[in-house]
C-alpha cells in the first residue's frame, strides 16, 4: 500500500469491514505519513465538534435582563454571527444535497450478470455466482 | 451439507451471433441450444485464496436457469434484446440493447480439438488461444454440444478458474414460466467519458439507470467486465487492499469473479468481471485513478455522511 488517504477517511466514517480495518491498522503501524494524516483528520474533526454553542445576542428577547452593546463594540458577536451564517449555509447544503448511501456489491453484480447474459460467451463458462456461501452450509 | 437452492435468476439467452473465432462461436452457439440439467463446481485460485462454489443449472429452449442467486431478492431476466432487474415485484433497472449491443472483435481461436471421455460421455476438448497464449480449455459434449467443462488460465499458464459439471443429465426439466416485468428501459448508448478500449478489451455499450448507476460493459470476445461510476462508495466486507501500478484499490474475489472498488475525484468507481488476474493491472491503468477526495470532502462526509 502506498498511501491510504481514502481508507483513512472510510475508517473514520465507519465504512470499513473488519478485514479492511485490520489491514489499515497494520499499514499505519509502518507508515508515518499515513499515521500523521489520520491524526490530522481526527484533530480537525474533534475541533469542529467541540466548537462552543452560540448564545443569543443581547436584546433579542425583550424580557431578558441584558445590557445592550452596540455591534461595532462587540467583535465577539460579529465573529459569532459569521460562524452562525457559515453553519447555516452548511446545514442548508446538507439538507439539499442527496445523502450518499453506500452501494452494495449485490447491486453491481445484478447489473453485470444481466448484461453478461447477453454475451455470446455466456453460459456455463460465465455464470455469475458471487454469494453462494450464503446458500451453502 | 448443502441447502436447497432457490431459483431466483432466469437468464434467457439471445440467439447466437457473430463474435469470438468462427469455430468457437459455432461451438458456443450449439452449446446454447442444448437441453440439459447439471451440477457445476467452480474452483478459482485467486491471489487472495481459493474461491469455490457448487451451482445447479438447467437449460432448455435457449433458457438457462440458475439454481443460485445473483442476489437473494433480485430476479434477473434477459433476452429479446434487453434485460431487467426486478426486486420484490418492482423494476429496479432495465435496458433495451436491441441494435445497440456491439460484439467484440475476434481475439481468440480454438484448435481442431481432441476426443476425450468426460462424465462417461464422448466429448471433445478444445484449446482457446489468444496472442499465442492458451487462455482456456473447453470440453463440449459430442452428442448434444453442451459445454461440460471450462478451465481458464493466467498468462503464465497457471489455472485461474475451473468450471466443470459433476453431474449431467441431457433430459432437462421443462422450465417454469416467468412473467416479463414492465418498465422503462435504460438506453444502452448514453454519453460517457469511460475509455472506448482498455487494453485488449472493447467497450461495447454504456448504460445509465434510474438509480444513478452509470456503467460500461467491456469484452475481449470471451472474458468481460463492467466498469461502474456510482453515486456513493461501494461497500466490500471481505475486501483486501492491494496496490497495482502504485494505485491502491479494495479488491474482492468470488467464484469466477473479481471486484475492484475505489474512489476517484468524480465519485465511487468499481470494476466487476471474470478476467484473469494478469489482465487486471492493464485494465485498471486505463480507468480514473484512485484519488484522495480531499480534506474538505472528508470533513463534509464525517459531519453529514
Amino acid at each position: 500500500m502506498t498511501h491510504a488517504g481514502e481508507l483513512i477517511s472510510a475508517y473514520l466514517d465507519g465504512e470499513l469491514g473488519r478485514a479492511e480495518i485490520d489491514q489499515l491498522l497494520d499499514h499505519l503501524d509502518g507508515c508515518g505519513r499515513c499515521a500523521a494524516e489520520m491524526q490530522d483528520v481526527q484533530r480537525v474533526r474533534s475541533a469542529v465538534r467541540s466548537l462552543p454553542l452560540l448564545e443569543l445576542p443581547p436584546g433579542l428577547i425583550p424580557e431578558a435582563d441584558a445590557e445592550v452593546i452596540p455591534l461595532h463594540r462587540n467583535k465577539g458577536f460579529l465573529v459569532g454571527a459569521a460562524a452562525a451564517v457559515v453553519a447555516l449555509v452548511i446545514a442548508v447544503a446538507a439538507i439539499v444535497t442527496p445523502s450518499a448511501t453506500p452501494v452494495s456489491l449485490e447491486e453491481l453484480n445484478s447489473r453485470y450478470a444481466a448484461r453478461a447474459s447477453l454475451d455470446p460467451a455466456f453460459g456455463p463458462a460465465k455464470v455469475v455466482v458471487p454469494y453462494l456461501s450464503d446458500f451453502l452450509e | 451439507m448443502r441447502r436447497v437452492l432457490a431459483i431466483v435468476a432466469t437468464l434467457v439467452l439471445l440467439p447466437a451471433s457473430a463474435a469470438v473465432g468462427a469455430e468457437l462461436d459455432e461451438l458456443l452457439e450449439e452449446s446454447r441450444e442444448a437441453s440439459y440439467s447439471a451440477e457445476q463446481v467452480i474452483t478459482c485460485s485467486t491471489p487472495d485464496g481459493v474461491r469455490d462454489a457448487v451451482i445447479e443449472l438447467s437449460q432448455t429452449s435457449g433458457e438457462l436457469h440458475l439454481g443460485a442467486a445473483v442476489h437473494p431478492d433480485v430476479e434477473v431476466a434477459s433476452g429479446s434484446g434487453g434485460w431487467t432487474l426486478v426486486r420484490e415485484g418492482s423494476v429496479i433497472s432495465s435496458a433495451n440493447v436491441q441494435g445497440a449491443v456491439d460484439e467484440a472483435e475476434a481475439r481468440y481461436a480454438v484448435d481442431e480439438g481432441a476426443d476425450i471421455d468426460y462424465l462417461g460421455r464422448e466429448a471433445t476438448i478444445y484449446r482457446m488461444t489468444g496472442d499465442g497464449v492458451v487462455r482456456a480449455e473447453l470440453v463440449f459434449d459430442m452428442e448434444i454440444g453442451a459445454l461440460l467443462r471450462v478451465v481458464t488460465f493466467n498468462a503464465n499458464g497457471s489455472v485461474y478458474c475451473e468450471r466443470r459439471f459433476v453431474t449431467f443429465d441431457p433430459n432437462a426439466p421443462e422450465p417454469e414460466e416467468s412473467e416479463s416485468a414492465a418498465g422503462e428501459p435504460a438506453e444502452a448508448d448514453v454519453e460517457s467519458d469511460l475509455p472506448v478500449t482498455l487494453g485488449e478489451f472493447e467497450r461495447l455499450d454504456v448504460y445509465r439507470d434510474e438509480e444513478g448507476f452509470l456503467f460500461a460493459y467491456y469484452s475481449d470476445g470471451f472474458f468481460s467486465f463492467a466498469v461502474f461510476q456510482i453515486p456513493a462508495v461501494l461497500t466490500l466486507d471481505d475486501a483486501s487492499i492491494v496496490t497495482l501500478a502504485e494505485r491502491v484499490y479494495r479488491r474482492s474475489f468470488g467464484p469466477g469473479q473479481v471486484t475492484y472498488a475505489w474512489e476517484s475525484r468524480s465519485g465511487g468507481m468499481a470494476l466487476v468481471g471474470d478476467l484473469p488476474p494478469d489482465m487486471h493491472e492493464e485494465v485498471l491503468a486505463g480507468l480514473p485513478a484512485p484519488q484522495d477526495p480531499g480534506l474538505l470532502r472528508r470533513l463534509w462526509r464525517s459531519l453529514f455522511g
